[in-house]
């Protein structure tokens, strides 16, 4: 194999497998199409080309595959669009395998390109974009590498290296060109067919239902993503919120789970008020980011109004309805990858609930405690309260109580019979469901109303908002206090109530969070009218005061076509430029580079004689046997060419010429010292 | 004066903006625009902007590709060094030289423009400067004088989606020789005369390279004894020495043939020529258009060959030929 073909096709098999990871990204792909995809690149990076003489063979297995594939489309069981892209990769995966010639390289390259425009009907992730540009250098060197390859007579090396360079730049502007084509390519949407919706990498972490079981373990306390943003007005512009974000309540506990004693779900609407609003209400501009993965809306404790909401999903944005559950959660009628909604929250403090508003289920369900609760439960409650009767006071007593004697943990048995039990008496540590539910319960055997609250706690400031990890999911108590209303009392030791990832992995997260913000913003939802304001942005309107103007027109006008166009010009004539001036020829450069050889053999204590020129003192090196002559000839020869033969110094060679020249003056330079003699003098002729 | 310039001006701009150049699509490069046009049309029906970046992405490969392929073929100087003999239907060895004057060019390939000549050179790297040598095997399907016009240098750089090409435009005539094929017909008898030596070719008593060793026969020619050898064998041995057939023929190719009789006839001629010299005879042409006088050597197989090329076609004053 000929120097700089393994490295082409190297390249060539790494530009499918980017491609092939550009699909896999979204989460769609059939396991099994990932598995055999990753041996296959796997055994042609290794340089192992099994198909090479199964041609025929193989090609069958692949038509096999596709009538598989054809016949899950028809069964329902695998999208169209899915399957395509599964097939692309399995034939890319075949072609990699075969024997490398002209036109496996082409084929392989087709596939990487249908791969990649399948990742982008597929995902919306941030790293598809990563994927694209890499296959794009990736494939972009591999074929340049062949053109050149095949240009090249038999037997004669590859020039890599010198391909590359140009290349590079021939690169550069084309991802600049995209951009710029994906700036001002007017969005014109015939939307037909529209594609398969994705959440992408979003991994549902949120997981509102309509239950809370006790047990299992609290990972989710570990994962550093963020699921929600929220811009709040008043701003109350601190670094760390250190807010209740609540989803719903739930009020009965059979022993092992919460659930709600009322389960009707209201109507559907576009605003929904949960409980009557003031004056200072502090509104929310809420999105639930992919990784949410529930339909629950959350706000600040206590949401009073919540509405206005969005549904963002592949095809696009648009409006949706909301209805209220049981346990006060509002729920989004539709699922979608991600929403935006308003809300309104209630200050800090009482809620001015009353229980007589409640209805007659939940009143009993505040005060019900499940059978056959350890009677420990209650004597424990009594002697820590020591007849505190007042509910806040008893309820803040408990907490204390609790968080002073019981440890948080995240590691826990598994399910076991009686989990409040095994929390207060057993184990003695749990996390922050196992301290809300204790509480709760404690309090209910004293006769005081109580449920359980879930949500987030937290908020950490971004960018002038506030964003919610998924570890930052948390349990906590409603205490009713009459005349106030429900009340948020938090049993979880305070340093255990936020996410419990490391602080590194949240700062990596929350860059990726930011990029990823940027890439939806910029790229994913950018639009026709973005593309207006960005004309206008650059091109401001000038306003007519005449009367009877037309209504402006919707259409991108003459002027932005034609800036657009000489842009263009202008950047093309830039690059020309500035090519021309990078390769023009440097006067003296010639001189230039004899004077700095002269210098460097002057710092070596080479002597001279007046007048000697540098081809002569070479000679007369060569002659004497100096040590430096085999290092000089061929600057001196070089030197000569460049000044005299017409061949110009290239760029950066006299750099390259001078340090070989350098390094021999330094290595001789050293077996002087070594040697401890004085530097030989070459004699003046 | 104002409106010569400005047309001079003109003109130049429009060379600048039409360059002479041609523009062919490759197989791959056909399958490309075609995966382009697709993701174009997915754009435009889904809205997705994930695939409005990727349709960005091709059509600047496209763009980039069209300049880069022209920045390759702009400064170039080419020249042709020519063959050392070119023969019909036989693959033979011509050279270009080509100069890249500022900035460097990829992945050039050579070729006689409208001739019938087959085969490319290629070069994958020429930096500045530097007066590359490019070597191609050409094939010429027949015999005689052939116009080359110009050179097609061309090239896919960078992705191999487009072939543009361009022409230089360098006028001469290249000879193509007879192939020599098989001679079905003996050269005829050789000429006699002065000239020549007819003797047996199995008789050792030539003049050429000594072959051995013998003992002198009875009545042999004395001068032919080793004498230091005799004297150490201690019996009179003499040299036998190769005895150096040189024949004269004279080659000739009757008028009044037909087109394919007259060039099978060349061909042969060629041939015959081709071994008689190579035997060491002296080899003369007499055909309907001139006589050449036998000599032997490579020199007068030269002159054969082109006078074989010339039959038939008419003869320029200069007698102007690239190889």
């Amino acid at each position: 194999m000929r120097k700089g073909t393994r490295l082409r096709l190297v390249l060539r098999d790494l530009g499918s497998g980017f491609a092939f990871a550009s699909m896999a990204v979204s989460g769609q792909l059939p396991v099994w199409s990932l598995a055999l995809y990753g041996l296959a690149l796997v055994l042609a990076l290794m340089g192992k080309r099994p198909f090479a003489h199964r041609v025929k063979l193989t090609a069958l297995l692949l038509l096999a595959v596709a009538v598989t594939l054809g016949t899950n489309v028809l069964a329902g069981s695998l999208n169209l669009v899915v399957a395509a892209c599964a097939f692309a990769g399995l034939i890319s995966a075949q072609r990699v395998l075969s024997t490398p010639d002209a036109a496996t390289d082409g084929q392989v390259h087709l596939s990487g390109l249908l791969m990649v425009a399948g990742g982008a009907a597929l995902s919306g992730e941030l790293i598809y974009g990563l994927f694209l540009i890499l296959f794009g250098v990736m494939a972009s060197i591999a074929l340049a590498l062949g053109v050149v390859e095949a240009a090249v007579p038999e037997g004669e090396p590859v020039p890599v290296r010198s391909v590359m360079g140009p290349l590079a730049r021939g690169v550069t502007f084309a991802v600049l060109g995209a951009v710029a084509f994906f700036i001002f390519f007017p969005r014109l949407n015939w939307n037909m067919i529209g594609p398969t919706a994705s959440p992408g990498l979003g991994v549902a972490t949120a997981g509102f239902s309509n239950s809370v079981r006790l047990g299992g373990s609290g990972t989710i306390k570990d994962n550093p993503r963020i699921v929600l943003r929220a811009t709040l007005s008043p701003d109350p512009e601190r670094d760390s919120l250190n807010a209740y974000w609540v989803g719903r309540t739930y009020d009965v506990f059979d022993g092992q789970e919460w659930s709600n004693a009322r389960q009707a779900s209201g109507p559907f609407e576009f605003m929904t008020t949960l409980r009557p609003g003031r004056d200072n209400l502090v509104h929310q501009r809420m999105e639930l980011m992919p990784a949410y993965g529930a339909r629950t809306l959350v706000a600040l404790e206590t949401p009073s109004r919540l509405g206005n909401a969005f549904i963002n999903t592949q095809r696009g944005s648009r409006r949706t309805h909301i209805s209220e559950q049981g346990g006060g959660e509002v729920r989004f009628r539709d699922t979608g990858i991600s929403y935006t909604y308003e809300a309104y929250s209630l200050p800090p403090g009482s809620t001015g609930d009353e229980v007589r508003d409640l209805p007659p289920e939940e009143q009993d369900a505040l005060l019900a405690i499940p059978d056959g609760l350890d009677v420990r439960v209650a004597q424990t409650a009594a002697r820590v309260l020591n007849g505190e009767r007042e509910p806040l006071a008893a309820a803040q007593k408990l907490s204390a109580w609790l968080q002073r004697e019981y440890k948080y943990t995240l590691e826990l048995g598994g399910d076991v019979a009686d989990p409040v039990a095994d929390f207060l008496f057993q184990r003695k540590e749990g996390h922050c469901e196992h301290f809300a539910t204790a509480l709760t319960l404690m309090l209910r055997t004293q006769g005081m109303r109580a449920r359980l609250a879930t949500g987030f706690f937290g908020g950490e400031r971004v960018t002038g908002g506030y964003v919610i990890r998924a570890g930052d999911a948390h349990a906590w108590t409603h205490v009713f206090v009459p005349g106030q209303g429900f009340v948020t009392v938090d049993a979880t030791p305070p340093s255990h109530r936020a996410s419990q990832s490391s602080r590194v992995l949240e700062q990596l997260v929350s860059l990726y969070e930011a990029v990823e913000s940027q890439w939806r913003n910029a790229v994913l939802e950018y639009n026709f009218r973005d593309q207006m304001d960005a004309v206008r942005t650059v091109f401001p309107r000038q306003r007519h005061k005449a009367k009877g103007d037309e209504a402006p027109s919707r259409t991108p006008p003459p002027r932005a076509w034609g800036a657009a166009l000489l842009a263009a010009v202008a950047a093309y004539a830039l690059w020309r430029t500035l090519s021309r001036y990078l390769a023009r020829e440097r006067p003296l450069e010639a001189t230039r580079f004899a004077d700095a050889v002269e210098s460097m053999l002057a710092s070596a204590r080479v002597a001279r004689a007046d007048g000697e020129t540098l081809e002569a003192l070479d000679a007369r090196l060569g002659k004497e046997g100096h040590p430096l002559a085999s290092a000089l000839a061929p600057v001196t020869r070089r030197y000569l060419e460049a000044r005299f033969g017409g061949r110009p110094l290239r760029q950066g060679e006299a750099q390259q010429l001078l340090s070989t020249l350098r390094n021999a003056v330094a290595m001789e330079a050293q077996r002087l010292a070594r040697e401890g003699t004085r530097p030989p003098r070459a004699r003046a002729s | 004066m104002k409106a010569r310039r400005r047309t001079t001006w003109w003109a130049r701009v429009r060379s600048r903006l039409r360059p002479p150049r041609t523009l062919k699509v490759t197989r791959i490069g056909r399958t490309y625009l075609v995966v382009t046009f697709g993701v174009g049309l997915g754009a435009l029906n889904t809205g997705n902007n994930l695939l409005y970046l990727l349709l960005g992405l091709l059509l600047s490969m496209v763009v980039v590709s069209g300049v880069l392929s022209e920045r390759c073929l702009r400064d170039l100087s080419v020249r042709r060094v020519g063959a050392e003999a070119a023969f019909a239907q036989e693959p033979f060895a011509f050279r270009w030289a080509i100069t890249r004057h500022h900035g460097h060019a990829f992945a050039l390939t050579l070729e006689e423009a409208d001739s019938p000549l087959t085969g490319v050179g290629g070069v994958g790297y020429l930096p500045a400067g530097v007066d590359h040598v490019v070597r191609a095997n050409l094939t010429a399907p027949r015999r005689g004088p052939l116009d080359l016009t110009g050179v097609r240098v061309t090239t896919t750089w960078p992705l191999g989606l487009f072939a543009k090409t361009r022409t230089f435009p360098l006028e001469t005539t290249l000879l193509i020789y007879p192939r020599r094929t098989y001679a079905c017909q003996d050269p005829g008898a050789p000429e006699q005369g002065p000239v020549g030596d007819a003797g047996n070719p199995r008789r050792n008593d030539g003049n050429g390279d000594v072959v051995g060793l013998r003992e002198l026969a009875q009545g042999e020619d004395a001068r032919r004894i080793h004498w230091r050898k005799s004297a150490s064998a201690g019996k009179l041995l003499r040299v036998e020495r190769e005895h150096e057939e040189r024949r004269t023929f004279v080659l000739t190719v009757a008028a009044g043939l037909d087109a394919q009789a007259l060039e099978r006839r060349c061909e042969e001629v060629a041939a015959l020529a081709h071994r008689l010299i190579e035997e060491g005879h002296e080899v003369g042409l007499d055909t309907p258009e001139e006589r050449i006088r036998p000599s032997a050597g490579a020199a007068q197989e030269r002159r054969l060959l082109r006078a074989l090329a010339w039959l038939g076609h008419e003869r320029p004053h200069g007698d102007e030929e690239a190889a």
